[in-house]
């Protein structure tokens, strides 16, 4: 045991071990759950052994490649937007906040709310007969509520976005922050500064390039939070086409049994275009910043 | 801490086999003392929707007190979203062989979510007419005895009525403005476009509206009441989906997106986005005006050509933890005083009453007499309430019309 | 396995905070832009809350009103009378939170160390099974684990709801605690060690003062992931377990929105009293809290 404890090749996995274990048999647990029910007949169907029969009407369903272009839609957008807004917002935080603190604590403010409470406030702002509406109802640019823009329940999801918005800007930008404010990007600043380098040059050439990668860990998160967001599409979407974590959420709660295995399905390919998704966008970001630097 | 790591290694353990499946042990409610007994000290978890406060506030406020003072039992009331949750826990539970100790003791239901529990053997029968109020409810009434066309069977214990109407402002409309059948009410959409929604079925609400439309279509509700006639129903319903599909552009948001619930179509109706909206309280909506969820001018009236009124019942799981408990509740709901209240729409809520006006003593008939004298004009007038009560249709075809409402209206799906 | 693991160097000791910034305040022109840019973020930021204040002091909010007609405590009474769901919502969301943020920092304290300290092989192949969980979304596992959970008869209870939440919230607070201890110098700990320190007195005098402000950052980082969490609560919590999240939506599906609002209002207090506190104890060290979870 003590050879054991003291050998430097194992330490490290020994201390990893425990929360290896934890998340390994939780999420991968799940996984594998989801993998062999989703195959395995329902009770009283009368069939026996393994069956594809959950994929195939997954697949038959007309609004899954609908549901699926949605979902990627409002991933996609809601990361670039969260990540060229939180830059912005930290680049300008950085010259007007420097001895601040409380405007970056007010930045920070939407990241410890719950989501459910952004989508209550999203729908209070910018539902047709939210405060937007009102305001311009009073100062009679609007004849009635129904006159205001959709931009809740409406094909663009803008509501959607608006929320994830709200809490991703800061996210991000929060991040950038740190970054922007290390000292390997302020000195590499100015030493351009001394090098006769204009802002516009200095941000183009050398600051962004410096934050882009530390950033884009951040998107990756931002973007799988998105794809994977349930209860903010549940109040704020459409009737159709629906996410895909609502999609799934249905067939769980499906009062028919048969519509189970459906949702097990609907969850690994879930998991299985997050993954793919993320390790595309990283192999793509990678390159890009790469090529950048050169 | 400990019993977090144990689980977690169990989970492991148990992904590969399911345990053995206790029986479980039912209390027999002819012996009502014993009942009563096993009760005390019991926590009764009663699943039911949670999205009106003055509902929970009732249940919280009159059932909690007295539950804890005379009988020792705690009610932990649970908050659904929709119904049909609760059903889906206990399906999955039966389904996972667990048969004791399950997380609902008394399911709020009624409908489709008691034909899907009846149909899967998932709640507990015979036990309803025997509990000692049981005797105060007519149970040779149809509209007791069957759930949308299902024999109850001793599986639900009644515990109040509703029935559809429809709610205007009178500050914007004269009641004679307004549609009284569907008829009217199409020409009604395609004349004020963009003032009428309703929420997107299977929301109870939005299920029951495109029902009363399907019923108007075809006929009447005569022909729905019984079995389930695939080809009469396909047939019927052909018509109902062209209408809805030509109707939509008339529609808010021009039939684009739907309320999800009432509480939307509620919200879009007070802030005069669309002109009506529904209710299922046969003592008005009182309760809602008090509340600032309507206008003060809120109204509410019914069709001539009527709507769906029904029973909704308290149920018991197969494998619930504490069905004593829960059988204790059923019984106390039909409690002459806690009906009475329940009607009275100054205790928030303004639900039907189940029990037999010539089955009560004085005090409370006259109790009775004293709540419906005081609804006044937010209420309609309970005769013609009465008058207009359409039966609700079995269960499949409340399923069909969900399943095709999806698929050709919400989807948009052509139809062959 | 080959390769023999050995600590890494500390990492260069992080520069103070004084004239951050100051450098870029010549730029008077762009100066003025981040003015503008910072203005339009703040506001941004406050404005979704300012009609939930309107409408949770108001009766009978309806269009077009903006500011109310009637002023009302009615729903914050409702909110948070006595008897109010609403108190034992806080005390099942402080309860999850606070367990999962404590199992989150023992068994990510190891982890975390491994990880800040040691270079060996295998180490992007952990860092990837790590954050594997993260990019899953959450109702996938919820879905997944559901019918685990089912067959052991954990469903509803608090510790199926703590279990479930520490799959999003363990990978933060590893790779945070990761970060904390790449700035550790293990020398110091050798040398509280060759001093004769025991194994405890060298982590409660050594090595956690020395990872503190990373040690506050994960576990208030794992208490608001946890806090934030509606779907995992919601399918693996049966209903069952109300957390604040599980309350307001069942709220927001009835057709109160004057106590929806004082609800929402509610559940953002505490979050905002622990980013006020982690921005006093934290000093210059903006770290991201709560995340997009």
């Amino acid at each position: 045991m003590r050879t054991l404890l003291h050998d430097e090749r194992l330490r490290p996995w020994l201390l990893l071990a425990p929360a290896l274990t934890v998340v390994g048999v939780l999420a991968g647990g799940a996984i594998v759950q989801a993998a062999v029910r989703s195959v395995s007949p329902v009770r009283g169907s009368g069939e026996t052994g393994l069956t594809l029969s959950a994929y195939r009407s997954l697949l038959a369903d007309p609004e899954l490649p609908r549901s699926l272009l949605l979902t990627l839609y409002l991933a996609t957008t809601s990361t670039l937007l969260a990540v060229v807004l939180g830059i912005a917002a930290a680049l300008a935080l950085r010259q007007v906040a420097a001895r601040s603190r409380w405007l970056t604590t007010v930045f920070q403010l939407p990241l410890p709310i719950p989501h459910v409470v952004g989508a209550v406030a999203v729908l209070a702002l910018l539902g047709q007969s939210g405060l937007f509406s009102r305001i311009a109802g009073s100062a009679g640019l609007i004849d009635d509520a129904a006159s205001f823009p959709a931009l809740v329940f409406d094909p663009l999801a803008i509501g959607i976005l608006a929320e994830y918005t709200w809490k991703e800007v800061p996210f991000v930008g929060i991040v950038a922050l740190a970054l922007l404010r290390s000292s390997r990007v302020t000195e590499q600043e100015a030493a351009a500064r001394s090098l006769g380098a204009g802002p516009w040059q200095r941000l183009r050439h050398v600051t962004l390039p410096l934050v882009l990668p530390g950033v884009l860990s951040v998107a990756v998160i931002v973007f799988a939070f998105s794809f994977g967001a349930f209860e903010v599409p549940l109040l704020l979407g459409a009737s159709f086409p629906e996410t895909l974590p609502v999609m799934a959420f249905r067939r769980h709660t499906d009062i028919s049994l048969a519509a189970r295995p459906e949702a097990l399905a609907l969850s690994l390919l879930m998991a299985a275009v997050a993954v793919a998704c993320v390790a595309l966008a990283m192999r793509v970001a990678r390159r890009t910043i790469r090529e950048e630097g050169r | 801490m400990r019993r977090t790591w144990l689980a977690a290694i169990a989970v492991v353990a148990v992904a590969c086999g399911a345990a053995d499946a206790p029986t479980p042990d039912v209390p027999d409610p002819a012996d009502w003392d014993a009942v009563v007994e096993r009760a005390r000290g019991q926590t009764v978890n009663l699943h039911m929707w949670g999205g009106s406060n003055e509902i929970n506030a009732f249940v919280d406020d009159h059932y909690g007190p007295r539950l804890a003072e005379e009988y020792d039992i705690t009610l932990n009331r649970v908050p659904l979203a929709d119904t049909a949750d609760a059903v889906a826990t206990v399906l999955s539970e039966l389904d996972a062989d667990q048969t004791v100790g399950g997380a609902v003791d008394l399911i709020w239901i009624n409908g489709e979510n008691f034909a899907t529990m009846d149909d899967a053997d998932a709640l507990l029968r015979g036990w309803a007419p025997l509990l000692p109020n049981a005797e105060l409810v007519d149970w040779d009434d149809p509209a007791i005895a069957f759930d949308a066309g299902r024999p109850v069977d001793g599986a639900e214990s009644p515990w109040g009525s509703a029935q559809f109407q429809f709610v205007y402002d009178a500050d914007r409309h004269d009641l004679d403005e307004l549609p009284r059948s569907y008829a009217e009410l199409a020409d009604w959409i395609v004349a004020n476009p963009g003032r009428f929604t309703y929420p997107s079925p299977p929301a109870f609400h939005g299920t029951r509206f495109v029902k009363q439309w399907f019923y108007e279509l075809s006929g009447g509700p005569d022909r729905w009441l019984d079995g389930f006639d695939e080809a009469a129903y396909d047939e019927a319903s052909a018509e109902l989906w062209d209408l809805l599909d030509d109707l939509e552009p008339y529609l808010w948001r021009e039939g684009q997106t739907y309320p999800n619930d009432i509480a939307d179509l509620d919200r879009l109706f007070a802030n005069g986005e669309v002109d009506l909206t529904f209710t299922q309280l046969p003592a008005g909506i009182d309760g809602q005006i008090q509340a600032g969820v309507f206008p003060e001018t809120a109204r509410p009236y019914v069709f001539d050509t009527g709507g769906i009124g029904d029973t909704h019942y308290l149920a018991i799981p197969v494998n619930a933890n504490a069905p004593a408990a829960a059988m204790v509740l059923a019984n106390l709901a039909l409690e002459p005083d806690l009906q009475i209240a329940k009607l009275d729409p100054a205790n928030g809520w303004g639900d039907g009453i189940v029990i037999e006006p010539d089955r009560i003593d004085d005090d409370a008939r006259s109790a009775l007499q004293a709540v419906e004298d005081s609804l006044g004009e937010t209420a309609v007038d309970q005769a013609e309430l009465a008058a207009a009560q359409l039966p609700e249709t079995v269960g499949a075809y409340t399923d069909a019309i969900d399943r095709d409402w999806d698929r050709f209206i919400r989807q948009g799906q052509p139809r062959e | 396995m080959t390769a023999t693991a050995t600590p890494l160097p500390p990492a260069q000791p992080r520069r103070t905070a004084t004239g951050r910034g100051r450098h870029l305040r010549d730029d008077t022109g762009r100066s003025w832009t981040a003015r503008v840019v910072v203005t339009v973020v703040i506001a941004g930021i406050l404005l979704p809350l300012v009609p939930l204040l309107l409408s949770s002091f108001a009766r009978g909010y309806f269009h077009p009103q903006v500011v109310p007609e009637t002023w009302s405590l009615r729903a914050w009474q409702i909110a948070l009378g006595p008897g109010a769901a609403t108190w034992s919502a806080l005390v099942a969301s402080v309860v999850v939170a606070g367990v999962v943020s404590l199992i989150s920092l023992a068994l990510g304290l190891p982890a975390g160390r491994a990880l800040g300290l040691y270079r060996f092989r295998g180490r992007r192949v952990v860092e990837f099974l790590l954050l594997a969980p993260v990019l899953v979304p959450p109702i996938a596992i919820a879905i997944g684990l559901h019918g685990v959970f089912l067959r052991l008869g954990l469903t509803g209870s608090v510790t199926a709801v703590v279990l479930v939440h520490l799959v999003p919230v363990l990978p933060y607070v590893v790779l945070i605690l990761a970060g904390a201890f790449a700035n550790l110098d293990p020398a110091f700990e050798d040398q509280a060690r060759s001093l004769g320190a025991g194994r405890l007195a060298v982590l409660w005098t050594v090595t956690l003062p020395s990872i503190a402000p990373g040690l506050v950052t994960a576990a208030l980082f794992g208490f608001l992931v946890s806090w934030g969490q509606y779907a995992l609560t919601l399918v693996i919590g049966g209903g069952r377990v109300v957390t604040l999240p599980i309350l307001i939506f069942a709220s927001a599906s009835g057709g109160d929105t004057a106590v929806t609002s004082a609800l929402a209002l509610f559940a953002t207090l505490p979050a905002l009293a622990i980013l006020l506190i982690n921005a006093h104890a934290v000093r210059d060290r903006a770290a991201p809290l709560g995340g997009v979870r």
